[in-house]
Protein backbone atom coordinates (compact mmCIF):
# COMPACT_ATOMS: atom_id res chain seq x y z
CA UNK A 1 0.00 0.00 0.00
CA UNK A 2 1.24 3.53 -0.10
CA UNK A 3 2.75 5.59 2.41
CA UNK A 4 -0.10 7.69 3.83
CA UNK A 5 -1.73 4.15 4.34
CA UNK A 6 1.61 2.61 5.99
CA UNK A 7 1.46 6.08 8.19
CA UNK A 8 -1.94 5.07 9.12
CA UNK A 9 -0.89 2.00 10.04
CA UNK A 10 1.68 2.47 12.42
CA UNK A 11 -0.03 5.02 14.23
CA UNK A 12 -2.73 2.54 14.69
CA UNK A 13 -0.05 0.65 16.47
CA UNK A 14 0.47 3.22 18.26
CA UNK A 15 -2.76 4.02 19.71
CA UNK A 16 -3.23 0.12 20.60
CA UNK A 17 -0.17 -0.10 22.76
CA UNK A 18 -0.99 3.27 24.89
CA UNK A 19 -4.42 1.44 25.24
CA UNK A 20 -2.74 -1.18 26.34
CA UNK A 21 -0.30 0.22 28.49
CA UNK A 22 -3.26 2.23 30.06
CA UNK A 23 -4.82 -1.25 30.92
CA UNK A 24 -1.36 -1.78 33.54
CA UNK A 25 -2.27 1.42 34.69
CA UNK A 26 -5.73 0.38 35.55
CA UNK A 27 -4.70 -2.92 37.02
CA UNK A 28 -2.01 -1.03 39.51
CA UNK A 29 -4.66 1.51 40.44
CA UNK A 30 -7.71 -0.78 41.01
CA UNK A 31 -4.91 -2.88 43.44
CA UNK A 32 -3.42 -0.46 45.12
CA UNK A 33 -4.56 -1.97 48.29
CA UNK A 34 -4.19 -5.53 47.45
CA UNK A 35 -1.69 -6.78 50.28
CA UNK A 36 0.72 -8.21 48.36
CA UNK A 37 0.39 -7.04 44.80
CA UNK A 38 3.42 -5.84 42.93
CA UNK A 39 2.66 -2.96 40.17
CA UNK A 40 2.75 -4.15 36.35
CA UNK A 41 4.78 -2.54 34.17
CA UNK A 42 5.19 -2.57 30.22
CA UNK A 43 7.59 -2.06 27.51
CA UNK A 44 7.14 -0.81 24.31
CA UNK A 45 9.00 -2.54 21.59
CA UNK A 46 9.58 -1.79 17.72
CA UNK A 47 7.49 -4.49 15.68
CA UNK A 48 9.28 -7.02 13.66
CA UNK A 49 7.33 -8.34 10.36
CA UNK A 50 9.00 -11.39 8.91
CA UNK A 51 12.34 -10.35 10.16
CA UNK A 52 12.43 -6.46 9.83
CA UNK A 53 11.13 -3.85 11.61
CA UNK A 54 7.86 -2.51 10.21
CA UNK A 55 7.99 0.92 11.78
CA UNK A 56 4.88 0.23 13.93
CA UNK A 57 5.19 -0.04 17.68
CA UNK A 58 4.03 -3.10 20.10
CA UNK A 59 4.03 -3.43 24.18
CA UNK A 60 6.35 -5.97 25.16
CA UNK A 61 5.76 -8.40 28.00
CA UNK A 62 4.24 -7.44 31.05
CA UNK A 63 6.90 -7.18 34.04
CA UNK A 64 6.59 -6.21 37.76
CA UNK A 65 7.93 -4.03 39.69
CA UNK A 66 10.65 -5.79 42.20
CA UNK A 67 11.06 -3.04 44.71
CA UNK A 68 10.15 -3.97 48.17
CA UNK A 69 6.40 -3.86 49.54
CA UNK A 70 5.51 -1.57 52.14
CA UNK A 71 5.63 -3.26 55.42
CA UNK A 72 2.11 -1.95 56.89
CA UNK A 73 0.71 -1.68 60.19
CA UNK A 74 -2.29 -3.01 60.98
CA UNK A 75 -2.70 -5.95 63.95
CA UNK A 76 -6.57 -6.26 62.77
CA UNK A 77 -5.43 -7.09 59.36
CA UNK A 78 -6.27 -11.27 58.40
CA UNK A 79 -2.85 -11.15 56.85
CA UNK A 80 -1.29 -9.61 59.44
CA UNK A 81 2.25 -11.47 61.22
CA UNK A 82 2.89 -11.90 64.76
CA UNK A 83 4.46 -8.19 64.88
CA UNK A 84 1.25 -7.11 63.05
CA UNK A 85 2.35 -6.51 60.01
CA UNK A 86 1.68 -7.50 56.66
CA UNK A 87 2.81 -6.70 53.20
CA UNK A 88 0.91 -3.86 51.01
CA UNK A 89 1.34 -3.05 47.10
CA UNK A 90 3.74 -1.06 45.89
CA UNK A 91 1.71 0.75 43.84
CA UNK A 92 2.26 4.65 43.96
CA UNK A 93 -0.88 6.44 42.92
CA UNK A 94 0.64 9.51 41.95
CA UNK A 95 3.13 7.76 39.87
CA UNK A 96 0.35 6.00 38.21
CA UNK A 97 -1.58 8.86 37.76
CA UNK A 98 1.20 10.35 35.66
CA UNK A 99 2.25 7.13 33.66
CA UNK A 100 -1.91 7.58 32.46
CA UNK A 101 -1.50 11.34 31.92
CA UNK A 102 1.68 10.49 29.77
CA UNK A 103 -0.29 7.95 28.23
CA UNK A 104 -3.49 9.97 27.28
CA UNK A 105 -0.80 12.63 26.27
CA UNK A 106 0.80 9.76 23.49
CA UNK A 107 -2.53 8.67 22.33
CA UNK A 108 -3.37 12.13 21.80
CA UNK A 109 -0.33 12.59 19.58
CA UNK A 110 -1.02 9.53 17.55
CA UNK A 111 -4.36 11.22 16.87
CA UNK A 112 -3.36 14.41 15.95
CA UNK A 113 -1.22 12.74 13.30
CA UNK A 114 -3.93 10.08 12.03
CA UNK A 115 -5.90 13.23 11.50
CA UNK A 116 -3.11 14.73 9.79
CA UNK A 117 -2.31 12.01 7.06
CA UNK A 118 -6.15 12.02 6.66
CA UNK A 119 -6.10 15.86 5.89
CA UNK A 120 -2.82 15.24 3.66
CA UNK A 121 -5.13 12.44 1.59
CA UNK A 122 -8.28 14.43 1.23
CA UNK A 123 -6.00 17.53 -0.01
CA UNK A 124 -4.31 15.69 -2.69
CA UNK A 125 -7.70 14.38 -3.82
CA UNK A 126 -8.64 17.62 -3.75
CA UNK A 127 -6.16 18.44 -6.22
CA UNK A 128 -7.46 16.01 -8.92
CA UNK A 129 -11.24 17.55 -8.19
CA UNK A 130 -9.99 20.96 -9.47
CA UNK B 1 -20.73 -3.24 -2.62
CA UNK B 2 -18.89 -4.43 -5.56
CA UNK B 3 -17.68 -1.94 -7.63
CA UNK B 4 -15.18 -3.74 -9.74
CA UNK B 5 -17.45 -4.29 -12.62
CA UNK B 6 -17.96 -0.72 -12.82
CA UNK B 7 -14.49 0.40 -12.95
CA UNK B 8 -13.46 -2.30 -15.51
CA UNK B 9 -16.37 -1.62 -17.57
CA UNK B 10 -15.44 2.59 -17.05
CA UNK B 11 -11.76 2.26 -18.65
CA UNK B 12 -13.30 0.44 -21.40
CA UNK B 13 -11.71 -3.13 -20.99
CA UNK B 14 -13.14 -6.13 -20.27
CA UNK B 15 -13.99 -7.65 -17.34
CA UNK B 16 -11.29 -8.45 -14.81
CA UNK B 17 -10.47 -12.09 -16.13
CA UNK B 18 -6.79 -10.90 -17.03
CA UNK B 19 -4.78 -10.66 -13.96
CA UNK B 20 -2.43 -8.66 -15.86
CA UNK B 21 -5.30 -5.85 -16.32
CA UNK B 22 -3.30 -3.05 -14.34
CA UNK B 23 -6.73 -1.52 -14.37
CA UNK B 24 -8.53 -4.33 -12.96
CA UNK B 25 -5.85 -4.98 -10.56
CA UNK B 26 -6.36 -1.79 -8.99
CA UNK B 27 -10.37 -2.23 -8.92
CA UNK B 28 -9.51 -5.45 -7.07
CA UNK B 29 -7.19 -3.33 -4.57
CA UNK B 30 -9.82 -0.76 -4.17
CA UNK B 31 -12.75 -3.74 -3.48
CA UNK B 32 -10.33 -5.60 -1.07
CA UNK B 33 -10.07 -2.19 0.88
CA UNK B 34 -13.65 -1.98 1.52
CA UNK B 35 -14.75 -5.17 1.90
CA UNK B 36 -11.81 -4.90 4.62
CA UNK B 37 -13.51 -2.21 6.02
CA UNK B 38 -16.74 -3.60 5.96
CA UNK B 39 -15.42 -6.68 7.91
CA UNK B 40 -13.78 -4.23 10.78
CA UNK B 41 -17.27 -2.68 11.20
CA UNK B 42 -19.10 -6.04 11.18
CA UNK B 43 -16.86 -7.18 14.01
CA UNK B 44 -16.87 -4.25 15.94
CA UNK B 45 -20.52 -3.74 16.26
CA UNK B 46 -21.23 -8.01 16.79
CA UNK B 47 -18.28 -8.89 18.76
CA UNK B 48 -16.80 -5.65 20.46
CA UNK B 49 -13.65 -6.13 18.56
CA UNK B 50 -10.62 -3.46 18.41
CA UNK B 51 -11.76 0.21 17.66
CA UNK B 52 -7.85 0.83 16.05
CA UNK B 53 -8.53 -1.34 13.49
CA UNK B 54 -12.78 -0.86 13.04
CA UNK B 55 -10.71 3.56 12.78
CA UNK B 56 -7.86 2.28 10.81
CA UNK B 57 -10.19 -0.08 8.29
CA UNK B 58 -13.07 2.92 7.82
CA UNK B 59 -9.91 5.74 7.29
CA UNK B 60 -8.27 3.37 4.64
CA UNK B 61 -11.59 3.08 3.16
CA UNK B 62 -12.73 6.72 2.91
CA UNK B 63 -8.95 7.28 1.53
CA UNK B 64 -9.62 4.82 -1.27
CA UNK B 65 -13.50 6.18 -1.94
CA UNK B 66 -11.87 9.71 -2.18
CA UNK B 67 -9.58 8.24 -4.78
CA UNK B 68 -11.80 6.32 -6.67
CA UNK B 69 -14.55 8.94 -6.55
CA UNK B 70 -12.04 11.84 -7.66
CA UNK B 71 -11.00 9.58 -10.57
CA UNK B 72 -14.74 8.43 -11.55
CA UNK B 73 -15.77 12.01 -11.26
CA UNK B 74 -12.93 12.97 -14.11
CA UNK B 75 -13.22 10.27 -16.40
CA UNK B 76 -17.39 11.44 -16.64
CA UNK B 77 -16.01 14.96 -17.15
CA UNK B 78 -13.56 14.33 -19.91
CA UNK B 79 -16.92 11.84 -21.73
CA UNK B 80 -18.71 14.99 -21.96
CA UNK B 81 -16.41 17.35 -23.04
CA UNK B 82 -16.67 14.73 -25.59
CA UNK B 83 -20.28 14.52 -26.14
CA UNK B 84 -20.74 18.21 -26.23
CA UNK B 85 -17.91 18.43 -28.98
CA UNK B 86 -19.01 20.38 -32.53
CA UNK B 87 -18.81 17.91 -35.06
Amino acid sequence: MNDLSNAINVLSSGMRSQGRRLVHIAENISNADTPGYRRKTVDFQAMVDGGRRSGAVEVGPVRLDRSDLPRIHDPDHPMADEGGYYDGSNVQLVVELADAREAQRSYEANLKMFEQVRRMSSQLMDVLRR
Amino acid sequence: MDLQPILAGMGGMPAPSTKTNPMADAAQGFADVLREAEMQAEAALTTGADPHALVTAMAEGKMAIETVVSIRDRVVEAYQEILRMPV
